[in-house]
């Protein structure tokens, strides 16, 4: 019966294929969704550590539930909406917020291209098959890990970073209350000043692996220099790494940089007059670019899927999980240690710094690679 | 699939372009010329040209109505009419003939032009390759890199009029 119900399938065009590429738009989605969770966690549990506190522990083994109870909670509470706000705006800008947040992870892959032989081996599922009369021992031909396998990966990535900012934007204006405009034109500045050199630094990995597709920029890191080095771009750009990090949280919102939701001065910033799931949606998209910086760091500069030693076939992935958790708790760890900056300290090393020093660095990568002939 | 897509994209441009023109509120122009943006660089996917269609996204939907936003906020223009005392001069009826005779004339030579293309190839001439980052760079700065640093100038001194035009003479 189930053999039959598989034949139709492939009688209507439906090949192994197109389900596992479907199905690995589908767990990344839901992987994404529950990062928000495991880093809510993660976040309260570092913060409690810096602060030599306990953190969440009623809640479940170790307080491993407490992200569950916050989000039952957020959604139980009440949606408000003051009264001179913009009806339809107030509502678009959280969505505007997690979409682009979203999207954004669709074109970073996350590991070797593959047939999935390794995941029906181990699973059980070829011998859950079989009984039912399937053979399947993995796909025809490896397909790549990623939403969406695209050429210029890159450019898309900055594409929709800079559209994430009409919801912070939006959210800001159509409360209508000057925390929440503040909070908006704030960080509209911010990213608008940071993405300068959050782009330069991009560019700098780009002209040294002469591509716009991060699968190709991943490929050229693997093998290693003397056998023992991992040929990372890192090594060749740390200067970029370091300004592609500084230039992250900046982007991301994030301590020391978070002056859009500064609480002293702005009480929430630009989701000062939202609650409930709309709230939760701006919670959401904060995490996930969070995630989204990281695995784009990952690929660009610590070698993606490519690891000091390698691993089984089928099972890179593992590295880059590694490396971005590795970078997620080094944002955390930041957040909780720095405190934040002036606001015109902020715009000032953007400009007076970092941009000089991203310029430089690009124009040295020129300098090598043009007379070098990388 | 195709047609479909174009069909909807170009349903949203032309909705987006028109809501533009005939919202009071200044801000919903402006967030609808950028959902008219985003799909015209739908568009240029479907054409076989991705990286126009990010690099439309980034200049023009990114950075450029980022700023008009700004400025939109800046000024809390709630309504288009706040502004009628400062925009009576442009909103005259001598004005309001010259702006239609030129949108007649925009309009002719956009008839013209388009009837030109009757049964042009949609993709790029040279295939998907003429679309690439590297052959566009190498137009750009080989074929026409006379045009191109003339603009980067012309940018420039656009720049340093704004800031003269915006600049306090301090004693």
């Amino acid at each position: 019966m189930i053999a039959r119900f598989f034949n139709t399938l492939a009688g209507w065009g439906v090949t192994a294929e197109l389900v596992a590429h479907l199905l690995i738009i589908v767990v990344v989605f839901f992987i994404l969704q529950g990062m928000a969770a495991v880093l809510v966690y993660m976040e309260r549990k570092v913060a409690a550590f810096v602060q030599q506190r306990y953190g969440p522990y009623l809640v479940g083994p170790r307080g491993l539930m407490q992200p569950l109870a916050d989000i039952v909670k957020l959604m139980f509470k009440e949606e408000l909406r003051p009264k001179a706000a913009d009806t339809v705006l107030f509502y678009v800008a959280p969505l505007l917020s997690a979409t682009a947040a979203f999207a954004a992870f669709s074109v970073v892959p996350f590991g070797a291209d593959t047939d999935f032989s390794w995941l029906v081996k181990y699973s059980g599922l070829s011998s859950v098959l079989s009984w039912f009369g399937v053979t399947f021992t993995g796909l025809a031909q490896p397909i790549h890990l990623a939403a969406a396998d695209v050429d210029i990966g890159l450019l898309v990535i900055f594409a929709i970073t800079s559209m994430g900012v009409y919801g912070i934007v939006l959210a800001g204006w159509s409360s209508n209350s000057k925390y929440s405009l503040l909070g908006g034109l704030r960080s509209s500045a911010q990213m608008i000043s940071y993405e300068l050199s959050y782009g330069l630094s991009f560019a700098a990995v780009i002209m040294l692996a002469g591509s716009l597709s991060l699968r190709e920029i991943v490929d050229m890191q693997g093998g290693y220099w003397f056998h023992a080095i991992p040929k990372w771009f890192l090594f060749l750009q740390p200067v970029g790494f370091l300004i592609f990090l500084i230039a992250g949280v900046a982007e991301t919102n994030r301590a020391p940089f978070d002056f859009p939701e500064a609480e002293q001065e702005l009480v929430a910033g630009y989701h000062t007059e939202y609650s409930s799931l709309s709230f939760s949606l701006f919670f959401l998209a904060e995490y996930v670019n969070m995630v989204t910086v990281s695995a784009v760091a990952t690929d660009l500069f610590l070698g993606g899927w490519h690891g000091p030693f390698p691993l089984p076939a089928g099972f890179e992935w593992i590295w880059f999980v590694v490396k971005v958790f590795a970078l997620l708790f080094f944002y955390i760890w930041m957040r909780w240690t720095l405190p934040r900056y002036r606001y015109d300290q902020l715009m000032e090393f953007g400009w007076k710094y970092l941009l000089p020093v991203a310029v430089i660095n690009l124009l040295v990568t020129a300098g090598v690679v043009v007379t070098m002939g990388w | 699939m195709d047609t479909l897509f174009f069909w909807l994209l170009a349903a949203f441009a032309v909705m987006g372009s028109i809501g533009v023109i005939f919202q009071r509120n200044p801000m919903y122009s402006v967030v609808l010329l950028i959902v008219s943006f985003c799909a015209l660089s739908g568009l240029y996917v479907l054409l076989g040209a991705p990286f126009v269609a990010a690099i439309q996204i980034i200049i023009y939907a990114g950075a450029i109505m980022v700023l008009f936003l700004f400025v939109v906020m800046l000024l809390n223009v709630g309504h288009e009419d706040a502004l009628a005392g400062g925009m009576r001069a442009i909103g005259g009826a001598g004005p309001r003939r010259f702006g239609a005779v030129l949108s007649l004339v925009l309009l002719g030579e956009l008839v013209w032009a388009l009837s030109r293309l009757q049964g042009a190839p949609l993709a790029p001439r040279g295939g998907q390759a003429a679309a690439s980052v590297g052959t566009i760079g190498l137009k750009l700065f080989r074929d026409y890199a006379f045009a191109f640093e003339a603009t980067s100038v012309l940018i420039l001194v656009a720049m340093v009029g704004a800031i003269v035009l915006a600049r306090k003479e301090r004693p």
